[in-house]
């Protein structure tokens, strides 16, 4: 009866102590505090129709506050703001005069700064892809927030998690969900992970100017509306009645759902090492193409508004005062299969440096086919500083959709000429500083700052697109 | 740069599986010290989202990298 006791009462002891103690899988309310500043430029707008200034600046506040609800449950929710500006958009209407506004002045020209134009010639209304023009669709917000959940079983071995998205700008909408389940095994060295997506998104779509026009009033739309009393020149610069872009039919279904599993597993090969892969399976379907991409078709008459002396000059920067008029918008299939598989390999070499690598395939059934490395090397100078400088390459071939300016026919059923579906390659070169604040020495309230960090990246594509971002970020423990 | 993507295709997920296969033992927690790094983790930096965003709206691909794979945005 003695040893029954013991042993009942030695048993009862070891259940205790597996169920009394159990890691909060996150100590402290975490705020990660982010802002990021991009600038862009290049040559190939697709806005233009694959000609024109690419130029755009944007700025992006984020916060991201995590939540221990309890001891297994994690509340995460992130909001951002995208301000941006763009040339390239603003030419969605390049021309700066209506008809029925413009002024009597003669050869009237001004330029607010370098690279706005606001001119007229001899009266009449002008543009150039190579400028930006005073149009609306020149900046816009979107703003975004997600929200997610997530449980851990007692043994941290199970997680399971939900979450919901929702974003706005002027001419999109996107509602998204999903879950998210992950299995720990083998002594937590390996893990296994599957995650669904759903993005049922919106465009309110915005046409260029000329296209927009012809939609509402029809076939004598130039007599009409913002081109009533605007001369329509042609290649010689004589101007000309015969524009009649009449393959434009406006987008009647706007939807764009997106549908994604992904798979990943990861596991543990070392002391050292570890490796993990990734799966994705993606699905979209709907309005796929950007309703206000231009296509000039090389089988149509080009037509033109502005200074006819700009014309020979038209695809280049010289090209201070006219604006050729769409033959149609790209269009696009209205669906799209995705396979990206990527994987990550890192190492710990000493306490000085870590290596991580990452590469990317992927393909889908629009043809297009690319890869991606990248490599960081993270490197200790101080138990609290670190630098980390990377490098990512990237290369593509083209979407059997695309051809360059004034190449594709009007024969075609689908057409783009949207640079970032061409044939290219990329080099990025960053650089970032860590700070990690080991014992909460900078606080404001009860705000403990816990890292910070400072991170530049230079993007140069091979068709002349340049690209530089700066990225800063706090993260904060709520004491 | 010139790479062998096609040789780099095919080796790329050989050599994976023999990681896998190789991993016969596993790595206790108290010996996790160097794995529980946090550069060490299988994932980009956070500070790395919004160059993934601007990736996702300049090149065709995204996607496998445990973040978007598409959709919630007027972008490729």
């Amino acid at each position: 009866m003695l040893a029954i006791t013991v042993v009942f009462s030695a048993w009862a002891q070891v259940q205790d102590s597996t169920q009394t103690y159990k890691k909060r899988v996150l100590e402290n309310t975490e705020v990660d505090m982010l802002m990021s500043l991009y600038s862009q430029d290049g040559d190939h707008s697709a806005v233009g129709g694959g000609v024109g200034t690419e130029n755009l600046q944007d700025i992006t506040p984020t916060i991201v506050v995590s939540i221990p609800l309890n001891d297994d449950d994690v509340l995460t929710i992130d909001v951002g703001i995208s301000a941006y500006t763009s040339a390239s958009s603003s030419n969605i209407n390049p021309f700066n005069n209506t008809g029925a506004s413009r002024g009597g002045d003669d050869e009237h020209e001004e330029e607010d700064d370098d690279n706005h134009f606001t001119g007229t010639s001899n009266g009449q209304p002008t543009g150039t892809p190579w400028l930006a023009s005073s149009g609306a669709s020149r900046s816009d917000v979107l703003v975004s927030g997600h929200v997610d959940y997530s449980h851990s079983s007692d043994d941290r071995n199970f997680i399971w998690g939900t979450n919901v998205s929702l974003s706005n700008e002027y001419d999109y909408t996107s509602f998204g969900f999903g879950g998210n389940v992950t299995r720990l095994f083998n002594d937590k060295n390996t893990e296994l992970g599957l995650k669904g997506m759903v993005y049922l998104d919106t465009w309110r779509p915005i046409y260029p100017t000329e296209l927009h026009e012809y939609n509402l009033y029809g076939n004598d739309f130039l007599s009409k509306g913002y081109f009533e009393g605007v001369d329509v020149i042609n290649q010689s610069g004589t101007v000309s009645t015969d524009y009649l872009p009449s393959g434009f039919n406006a987008i009647s279904k706007r939807a764009r759902n997106s549908y994604s599993a992904s798979f990943f597993l990861s596991q543990i090969l070392s002391k050292r090492l570890q490796a993990a892969i990734f799966f994705d399976v993606v699905r979209q379907e709907g309005l796929l193409s950007t309703p206000y991409h231009r296509i000039y078709f090389a089988d149509k008459n080009n037509y033109y508004i502005g200074d006819a002396g700009c014309i020979p000059v038209y695809t280049s920067p010289q090209n201070k005062g006219v604006y050729q008029l769409a033959d149609d918008i790209e269009r696009l299939p209205s669906s799209r299969m995705k396979l990206p598989i990527g994987a990550r390999l890192n190492y710990y070499l000493n306490e000085t440096f870590v290596l991580r690598t990452y590469y990317r395939y992927y393909t889908d059934d629009w043809g297009l086919k690319a890869h991606t490395v990248n490599v960081d090397l993270p490197i200790r100078l101080s138990q609290r500083f670190s630098i980390t400088p990377s490098y990512r390459y990237y290369t593509q071939n083209a979407v059997k959709y695309y051809a360059p300016y004034e190449t594709h026919l009007s024969t075609e059923q689908y057409y783009t000429s949207d640079p970032d579906l061409a044939k290219f390659n990329s080099n990025q070169y960053s650089v970032a500083l860590n700070y990690n604040d080991l014992f909460n020495d900078f606080h404001i309230s009860k705000l403990l700052l816990k890292s910070a960090n400072l991170r530049y990246s230079h993007y140069d594509r091979s068709d002349g697109l340049k690209a530089n971002i700066v990225s800063v970020g706090f993260k904060f423990i709520i004491q | 740069m010139k790479m062998n993507f096609k040789t780099m295709k095919k080796l790329v997920p050989l050599l994976f599986l023999l990681f896998l296969l190789a991993s016969c033992g596993t790595v206790k927690e108290y010996e996790k010290v160097y794995i529980s790094d946090p550069d060490m983790k299988l994932a980009a930096y956070q500070n790395e989202r919004f160059e993934t965003n601007f990736q996702v709206y300049r090149e065709g691909a995204a996607g496998a990298n445990g973040g978007k794979t598409g959709g919630g945005c007027g972008c490729n």
